[in-house]
């Protein structure tokens, strides 16, 4: 997944709350909102995500939980579970068809899923 | 045969479909991947990439992958729909829910443990006792359940504090079993410390199971669970050796609960149980309800130790395995099942939909009925969340179609929860819609943030790496699978 174009970036200032942030770009032709939202989430207990749309660029600005929390670790973390996310998402949207197969094979011989009335 | 002829047909580049599969990286070179019913091949980051991107050109890497149905064959059909017979399988506990009947006998208890999960009551409050009406009245909505196998659990407070009620409950469950022909089982909950022959004989005659508490070594166990004579170690004990010797070594299992004075002491709790014959040992975190978190018996611990304390638990048993002493580390072959076969172990705390309601029942004794135990904690410190109705005012349809046992099941299942739905874990893993509540206040929580996400997680991976390391353990996995 190294298509991914992480740019690290500098620092960025909080227009809520003055806090210090640290700033990475992310291409929209290489990555989606949802991958990078996906991401946010995951590393919650490290960090916060601010995300805004920028021209070609989504600009994220990562909000440590930790004072003593290193930059460029936490650059490292959220690059590293956004390419994480951008692969699950595509396996995910590449597969959807196959698992809603196999979830409807499996319930149409349970009895619990009721067979739709063709009327 | 099937597995020959796949391996004997190589595949191009970009010659396979992708099928249902989700990815953990377990250490820096190493991801395992989970197809939708959890079986799973540990491959490399680069291999991962490859795979994905079509460029993979490993024929034995490919046919590993298409053995355990993470890839296919265009045009192939045979691998979806053994996915679906083996996902209908997991899955077959759900229409016959069900098989765990929890009876709250009483609130008394004549033990005041630091880290209880109840709320207790001096042993002179009768009025804590569940009356015959209300016992009845809970066995009726029991045998409702559609589910052939029924388990009645007898739970206090200390529930031999009302062994008449106990022993009544039991003997009106076999009278009105004949008219349904249920497989019947009863385990007593108890801490043994007021066993005497009349309960022996009456456990040996109904055939009753006895579950207690053991939290390792004399000194730590007594520290954690405090009664008159300060002799709690030296009652269980003796219990568990009465029970061996009259009923059998297997009729009884002991559970412990991790305090902070726990940590560090995982190899002593086990010797304790192994000293004692016990076979098998369940290593738990301590549960945020009820008086655990109100006193001092709070868990003092971060979810990082308690991994620290499971892993060196986990390696003490293996060890005993290794030298011949059969021990079982049970929630490690509740997991094993989970990884390793298609059949559910109906585990509770590890079921998705949740195993509130579904999987088990709590009467109260003053008749309110639960979704799960720590449901009734929840409601012992004023949170009625989970509280489904009470045995004297409603049927078994308002219990099982309430919105407070509803709700909480389609507001948690992992196939959707943020994390979860992505999480090459989900399989082996369950929804706690009564600890995120807890916790966070919503079914759901964040699971970025949640303790039971961090500990399971830390748990699934930890015997991954085990069983991709280390033979002796994958063989001793397979072998509590079974």
């Amino acid at each position: 997944m190294s298509r991914v174009a992480g740019i690290p970036g500098g620092v960025a200032e909080s227009a809520d709350t003055g806090t210090v942030g640290i700033t990475l770009v992310f291409d929209q032709a290489t990555v989606d909102l949802d991958a990078l939202q996906r991401g946010a989430y995951a590393v919650a207990a490290e960090m916060t995500v601010d995300i805004r749309a920028r021209g070609a660029d989504y600009v994220c600005t990562l909000f440590p939980r930790g004072r003593d929390a290193d930059g460029e670790d936490l650059r490292h973390r959220f690059r590293a579970e956004v390419n994480d996310q951008v692969l699950r998402v595509r396996i995910a949207k590449e597969t959807e068809p196959l698992r809603n197969l196999v979830f409807a094979l499996a319930f149409s011989q349970t009895g619990l899923a009721e067979a739709e009335d063709p009327a | 045969m099937i597995k020959l002829e796949q391996a004997a047909t190589a595949l191009p580049a970009h010659g396979w479909q992708l099928l249902p599969l989700r990815f953990h990286r377990l250490d820096a070179d190493s991801v395992v991947l989970t197809n939708l019913v959890g079986e799973h091949v540990f491959v490399t980051p680069g291999e991962l990439t490859a795979v994905a991107d079509g460029t993979c050109t490993d024929q034995e890497l490919l046919a590993r992958l298409r053995a355990a149905h993470l890839i296919q064959a265009p045009g192939e059909t045979l691998p979806t729909e053994l996915l679906a017979i083996k996902l209908r399988t997991r899955m077959r506990r759900l229409p016959d829910s069900t098989g765990l009947h929890i009876f709250v006998v009483t609130l008394r208890c004549e033990h005041t443990c630091r880290y209880c999960q109840v709320s207790r009551q001096p042993t002179a409050k009768s009025e804590f006792d569940m009356t015959e009406q209300t016992a009845r009245r809970a066995l009726e909505l029991a045998f409702r359940s559609p589910s052939p196998h029924l388990k009645i659990e007898f739970q206090g407070g200390e529930p031999l504090l009302n062994f008449p009620l106990l022993r009544w409950i039991t003997t009106e469950a076999r009278r009105m079993n004949a008219e349904h022909g249920k497989d019947l089982a009863f385990v007593i909950a108890t801490n043994l410390a007021l066993l005497d022959e009349e309960i022996l004989d009456f456990c040996a005659e109904e055939r009753i199971d006895i579950s207690t508490s053991l939290d390792g070594p004399q000194d730590l166990h007594n520290g954690n669970r405090r009664r008159p004579g300060r002799d709690s170690w030296q009652q269980a004990v003796a219990g568990i050796r009465r029970v061996q010797e009259r009923l059998g070594a297997d009729r009884v299992s002991a559970l412990m609960t991790t305090t902070e004075a726990s940590l560090g002491r995982a190899a002593e709790i086990i010797d304790a149980y192994a000293g004692l014959g016990l076979r098998g040992v369940f290593l738990r975190p301590i549960s945020p309800y009820g008086f655990a978190l109100r006193r001092r018996g709070g868990a003092g611990y971060d979810v990082s130790r308690w991994l620290e304390f499971y892993e060196a638990g986990l390696e003490r048993v293996v060890d005993l395995n290794r030298q011949g002493v059969p021990m079982v580390e049970i929630y490690a072959s509740i997991i094993a099942r989970k990884m390793l076969t298609n059949t559910d172990p109906g585990y509770v705390d590890l079921a998705s939909p949740a195993g509130i309601g579904i999987g088990a029942l709590v009467y109260n004794y003053d008749g309110d009925i639960y979704a799960s135990d720590e449901g009734r904690m929840l409601a012992e410190m004023g949170d009625r969340t989970f509280r489904l109705g009470n045995v004297h005012d409603s049927s078994y349809a308002d219990v099982m179609l309430s919105d407070a046992l509803l709700d909480p099941l389609t507001g948690s299942l992992t196939l959707s929860v943020p994390m979860c739905s992505t999480c090459a874990f989900e399989p082996y893993c369950g929804a706690d819609p009564v600890f995120h509540h807890a916790t966070t206040g919503d079914f759901t929580g964040h699971k970025a943030l949640s303790a039971f996400c961090q500990r399971n997680m830390g748990v699934f991976a930890l015997l991954l790496r085990k069983i991709r390391d280390d033979r002796y353990f994958r063989d001793l996995m397979w072998r509590w699978a079974q």
